[in-house]
């Protein structure tokens, strides 16, 4: 079984290990859907009543009772029905959910989303309602069916040539409705990429109105303003005419069934085969039928979407068994708080030497591979790995780190081969800060801490040692101030600066910064630097091409295209990188430095 | 443009904000025909709904009585044909007001962007561009979604109600007044609950979006969590918020489906009145079966309607909140006055500071101001800005395209107050290249030209070959039309600038400011961008915020910034010559030190030192 599996199968896997609440829903809404049959018998029973004919068995006042008892009845099960559903609904979706974001924090093997992070929002939404939207159909399916089969008895038992009569414009609403659908679908998609185009250039316009205002651009923006706003226009009218095209034919289909019911019915009253509560019953039961029928148009369409929905989630997973989604996991949800969070840390394993042998990366999708990188860190060393951009500076520290899967090479921790870097380069062995570091929408003290119990003098000396101490202090709320979402409150150097202290509150062997430099300017960078050797032994891997942390190093590396092209102390390298040296060099061929950036 | 823009130009004192029906008013007037159409059609769909019952009350009486089979046949007939001419009314004047709606908040956006554009920094810098949006075009939606939906729902349904109600009182006073009688009992009941369901509504919304605001920040940070060993934590804290979640999800839909339930109880209600009323009539022989059965067709008929005016009445709230909202914004006006009728000349432009000082409005830091600052450039003449960050280098730049205007003293452009020119001319003479390129979603064109059809492909091929962006440019399969990320996402550093210097090229500006790329470039790149630069700057004055001591070389005069001060100015050779200065004494450390690349920042902490 895959994610392309059928997603019947998958779902009812999914379904069955919540068997009770499945079957206690369904119960509740077979009931629920199945009941307005009787509602139909009863209006069926009070005017046959009501006209005087001789087959009522009972006075009108007591078919109207029982009628609203009826109604009364739903009104009671459908209080348990939602609270149930309501259970069943978060447990399905949360369950799929929790699945999706562990299998990415937790499992071994590289992580590597397939397209941009809030794209992935989307599939954690959509497509997880997708999935939950067909077990609802599921749940929905027995009471429908039971209707549909019961009122359909019902109806040719009292006359099965009206009935069947009457059916074909039923059958022609599904028939058409099958045939708009995807023409709505595709109307709808139009005019919601169209909206986003609108919003997006508003976003891009307020976001970057300094550059508007001072090429003093705003007549041509607003042209282009109206143009998209005039497609959004066209777009969305077609939509309406679709939708209100699509509303006519559901609507019309069940009032030519109900002129059939007349048509017919007129000569057969005459005749006495046909009664006033017949009829009653008929244009009763008749809507209830064609929504039922429309349901299983519906509910096959959602089949192909619960399909698509499973490939997608497949994909956002990568290599993982399609068993790790719909598996068992224990969510707790009942209860209003959770168990006490324990950290834990893997086996600490001193580092005395890192050698990385041959290390090489090539993806299609990828603007620079690696291609047999090999050094060496040893203990309390300083490395810095330089180039140009796009020489592959950055990938060669995420596929060390097992961020992206390597295509070859041997990366060894104390001569033992790491065979799972992703799962292996976590503290207390490493700890890393990415080149453009993400902080998350909580205190400041959360985002730096990650869980770990720690002191406010162990804080306060990683944000010391990561020169953050200062602006920390000048915060009105220290290290209880919200960060906001991606840290945004903060400035982008504060971010870096804060990113270093959660490194270095991770106390790891082994420290691997990626180009920390970007927002830091030359002085607080050396801070930093200053600040980290004065503790003692650290070894560092860092991505750079900062003076301050090039004559630190104790090792220069030097990457063009993916290569080693130099290795040594900066006077060794300086060489084969002549743009780094004191005297200038000439300009490297302009379509080297022109390069896709990293 | 628009004639709601010409209405608000003319009328540019009025400040105070309009209300929903000021802009109802203002931009569905020019739609009149249009609006009246719609009410036409909807009045005659009515006319026909309310019909249908009547229909089948004949038809039954007639069954049950002796008219010809033939004229039931005709009846029948007669009610597929109403059903149908109904619905095709309904969806046309659905349509109409759909389009009435898109055209009139179609004009209502251009006109606030316009507005909104216009406000000077000062509003801006206080916004987020997702703020913006919200403001623009989700208060403005919430308007849309009121002209077509609620204007259909709302006044069709009121006329059905009023329609039905007057049909029944004419059948028999005792069922007219107890279908009145539940109407508004259902109208009152159901706008009560519905309003006690909208914290429920607010707190689902609420619980979702802290949801998927975690999973897409935690999936932003994916590398830093897993790198720093997080992820247990991380899904440890999924654990509450998704507890949380589904608590408050259940919650709402609890608290919702009161709205939902009490409606069908309403209906139940109105059952037991309605049939057991026509019962009781049909008993003392004062109604027939066929007007009982009418009578229950009716009740459905009424139910509907009050159900959707109670929902859109929310909806209405909506829409007046967000129109409260828009007319506050254009009641906003620009803390900058509207420009002068001057022009400034072509060609390189002077640039003359007199005594000028500068305070942010919104801002209480007091650093970043700038003090009595004068200089003067020629034409022609390049100016090498240098200071520490927050010393007024960037604030001194925005002056000059009035991004803000002096608090006292003046800027002039050869010659002309800043003030006195007008505004589009002014921004027009003047390019920016900041280190933050900004670029669009759109085509390498649009990028270029700011959308501004009026340039032709060989004047923008033209430059793009100059500024040494061709070779890239032939590696794109779309040529000027490939698309560019926003962000420019994939660009790199180097062609991202090189992209905005061919649009401050193609503008062919008098006088070019020049924020100097620096850390996010390697060196290669940067040698890259020197030549396209020199080729820029060629026959115009210029300002260089510069970083590297390197550029600095090539420029005419200096101007050296502290604390929103001038410290030093005077022209390059002049300084270098004298040994005392410090821009000669900031170069000699800057040589002992071996710092050719260290950036002017740092040696702007070298001259302090020296100071």
């Amino acid at each position: 079984m895959n994610f392309s599996s059928n997603p019947l199968k998958l779902t009812m896997k999914l379904v069955r290990q919540r068997n009770s609440l499945f079957i206690i829903t369904s119960a509740y809404f077979l009931v629920i859907h199945a009941l307005p049959v009787l509602t139909g018998v009863f209006m069926g029973g009070l005017f046959d009543a009501l006209s005087g004919s001789q087959t009522a068995a009972l006075s009108p006042w007591a078919f109207l009772a029982l009628g609203l008892a009826t109604d009364v009845a739903r009104i009671g099960l459908f209080i348990g029905g939602i609270r149930t559903w309501a259970s069943y609904w978060m447990e399905i979706t949360l369950h799929l959910r929790s699945s999706v974001l562990g299998y990415l924090l937790t499992a071994a093997g590289s992580r590597r989303l397939p397209d941009s992070p809030s794209e992935s929002v989307t599939r954690f939404r959509d497509d997880v309602n997708d999935i939950g939207e067909y077990v609802e159909n599921w749940v929905d399916f027995w009471g429908l069916a039971a209707y549909a089969v019961v009122a359909l008895a019902i109806m040719l038992y009292v006359n099965a040539v009206m009935t069947l009569v009457a059916c074909i414009p039923l059958v022609v609403m599904l028939f058409m409705s099958n045939v708009l659908r995807p023409y709505i679908r595709r109307a709808r998609r139009r005019a919601r990429e169209a909206t986003s185009r609108v919003t997006d250039f508003l976003g891009e316009t307020f976001g970057s109105v300094q550059a508007v205002q001072a090429a003093g651009g705003e007549r041509a923006v607003l042209g282009r303003f109206e143009s998209l706003n005039a497609t959004r226009k066209g777009a969305a009218l077609n939509d309406t005419l679709l939708t209100e095209l699509f509303r006519s034919v559901s609507g019309n289909m069940v009032n030519v069934a109900m002129g059939i019911v007349l048509l017919m019915g007129a000569s057969a009253l005459r005749l006495g085969t046909f009664t006033v509560g017949d009829f009653a019953l008929f244009v009763t039961l008749l809507p209830r039928l064609t929504y039922s029928m429309s349901f299983m148009g519906l509910m096959f369409v959602q089949h192909k979407r619960t399909s698509v929905a499973f490939e997608r989630l497949g994909r956002l997973m990568v290599d993982a068994p399609v068993e790790e989604l719909i598996t068992p996991r224990e969510l707790n949800l009942e209860l209003r708080e959770g168990r006490p969070y324990e950290h834990r840390t893997p086996q600490r394993r001193p580092l005395e030497l890192l050698e990385v042998e041959n290390l090489s990366y090539s993806h299609p999708d990828a603007a620079e591979g690696l291609a047999g990188v090999s050094f060496t860190v040893r203990r309390g060393e300083f490395v810095v790995v330089t180039g140009r951009i796009g020489s592959g500076k950055t990938t060669l520290l995420r596929v060390l780190l097992g961020m992206l899967p390597k295509s070859g090479g041997t990366v060894a921790w104390n001569g033992e081969e790491v065979t799972d870097p992703a799962a292996f380069f976590v503290p207390p062995r490493s700890a890393y800060t990415s080149q453009v570091p993400r902080l998350f929408s909580d205190s400041l003290r959360e985002n730096v801490a990650l869980g770990q119990q720690l002191t406010d003098a162990e804080i306060g000396h990683a944000l010391d040692l990561a020169v953050l101490g200062p602006d920390v202090a000048a915060m009105r709320q220290g290290l209880e101030t919200e960060v906001g979402a991606r840290g945004v409150r903060l400035s982008g150097g504060q971010v870096q600066r804060a990113a270093a202290a959660r490194m270095l509150l991770q106390d790891a062997d082994l420290l691997v910064f990626d180009d920390i430099s970007s927002a830091l300017d030359v002085e607080t960078e050396r801070r930093l630097w200053d600040g980290l050797f004065s503790g003692g032994a650290v070894t560092c891997l860092v991505v750079s091409h900062r003076r301050a942390a090039l004559e630190r190093a104790d090792r220069v590396i030097v990457l063009d295209e993916g290569r080693v092209v130099a290795q040594g102390s900066l006077l060794d390298v300086l060489p084969v990188m002549p743009e780094l040296g004191p005297a200038a060099g000439t300009p490297p061929p302009a379509e080297r430095a022109v390069r896709a950036g990293d | 443009m628009s004639t709601a823009t010409a209405a608000r130009r003319a009328n540019p004192t009025n400040t105070k904000p309009l209300g929903l029906f000021g802009i109802l008013v203002r931009y569905l007037a020019p739609q009149k025909w249009m609006a009246l159409l719609m009410t036409a059609l909807l009045l005659a769909a009515t006319g026909l709904q309310v019909l249908v019952p009547q229909l089948l009350r004949r038809f039954i009486d007639g069954a049950m009585s002796s008219v010809p089979t033939g004229t039931l046949m005709n009846i029948a007939l007669l009610f597929i044909g109403v059903a149908l001419l109904t619905q095709v009314l309904n969806a046309a004047a659905t349509y109409v007001a759909a389009s009435v709606g898109w055209t009139a908040t179609n004009l209502l956006r251009q006109d606030l962007t316009e507005h909104t554009l216009g406000l000077d920094m000062s509003f801006h810098n206080s916004r987020t561009s997702g703020e913006m949006i919200e403001r623009i075009d989700g208060d403005v939606t919430s308007l849309s979604n009121f002209l077509s939906v609620f204007t259909v729902r709302v006044l069709g349904g009121v006329l059905l109600v009023i329609g039905v109600l007057i049909a029944l009182w004419f059948e028999n006073p005792l069922i007219g007044a107890a279908l009145t009688a539940f109407a508004v009992v259902e109208l009152v009941v159901l706008s009560l609950t519905r309003k006690a369901g909208v914290p429920a509504s607010n707190l689902e919304r609420e619980a979702n979006a802290k949801l998927f605001g975690f999973i897409e920040e935690r999936l932003q940070g994916l590398d830093d969590l897993r790198g720093n060993g997080a992820g247990a934590y991380t899904l440890h804290r999924f654990g509450n918020v998704m507890r949380t979640a589904y608590h408050d999800t259940r919650r709402a839909w609890m608290l919702r489906s009161v709205v939902w339930l009490s409606s069908y109880g309403l209906f139940v209600i109105g059952m037991a009145v309605t049939v057991g009323t026509s019962i009781y009539l049909v008993g003392q022989a004062a109604i027939t079966v066929g007007a009982a059965y009418m009578t229950f067709q009716y009740l459905l008929m009424v139910h509907e309607p009050i159900e959707q005016i109670t929902q859109q009445l929310q909806e209405l709230q909506k829409a007046a909140a967000g129109m409260t909202r828009v007319g506050e914004l254009f009641a906003t006006r620009s803390a900058l006055p509207p420009g002068g009728s001057a022009s400034v000349p072509d060609g390189a432009l002077g640039v003359r500071f007199d005594n000028v000082s500068f305070h942010y409005l919104d801002v209480d830091d007091s650093q970043l101001t700038l003090k009595n600052v004068s200089f003067e450039l020629a034409p022609g003449d390049r100016l090498g800005l240098l200071g520490r960050t927050g010393s007024g280098k960037t604030t001194l730049t925005r002056l000059l395209f009035r991004l803000y205007d002096p608090s006292s003293g003046t800027v002039s452009l050869s010659g002309v107050d800043a003030r006195d020119v007008d505004l589009n001319q002014l921004r027009s003479r003047i390019g920016l290249v900041t280190q933050d390129v900004q670029l669009f979603r759109g085509t390498v064109r649009d990028n270029l030209t700011f959308f501004d059809p009026g340039v032709s492909d060989q004047q923008i091929l033209d430059v793009v070959h100059l500024m040494g962006l061709g070779d890239w440019l032939a590696l794109q399969e779309q040529g000027l039309d490939t698309i560019i990320d926003s962000g420019g996402r994939n660009l790199s550093a180097g062609e991202a600038q090189l992209i905005a210097f061919a649009r401050v090229f193609l503008k062919d500006p008098g006088l070019i400011v020049l924020d100097e790329p620096s850390s996010r470039l390697d060196p290669a790149s940067e040698r890259q961008l020197e030549v396209a630069l020199e080729r820029l700057l060629h026959g115009r004055t210029a300002i260089i915020i510069a970083h590297r001591l390197e550029t600095v070389e090539r420029v005419d005069r200096i101007l050296v910034m502290g604390n929103g001060q001038v410290v030093e100015s005077g022209s390059r050779a002049a300084l270098a010559a004298d040994p005392d200065s410090r821009y000669a004494r900031l170069r000699a450390a800057a040589l002992t030190l071996d710092m050719n690349v260290a950036t002017a920042e740092r040696g702007a902490d070298i001259l302090e030192e020296l100071a």
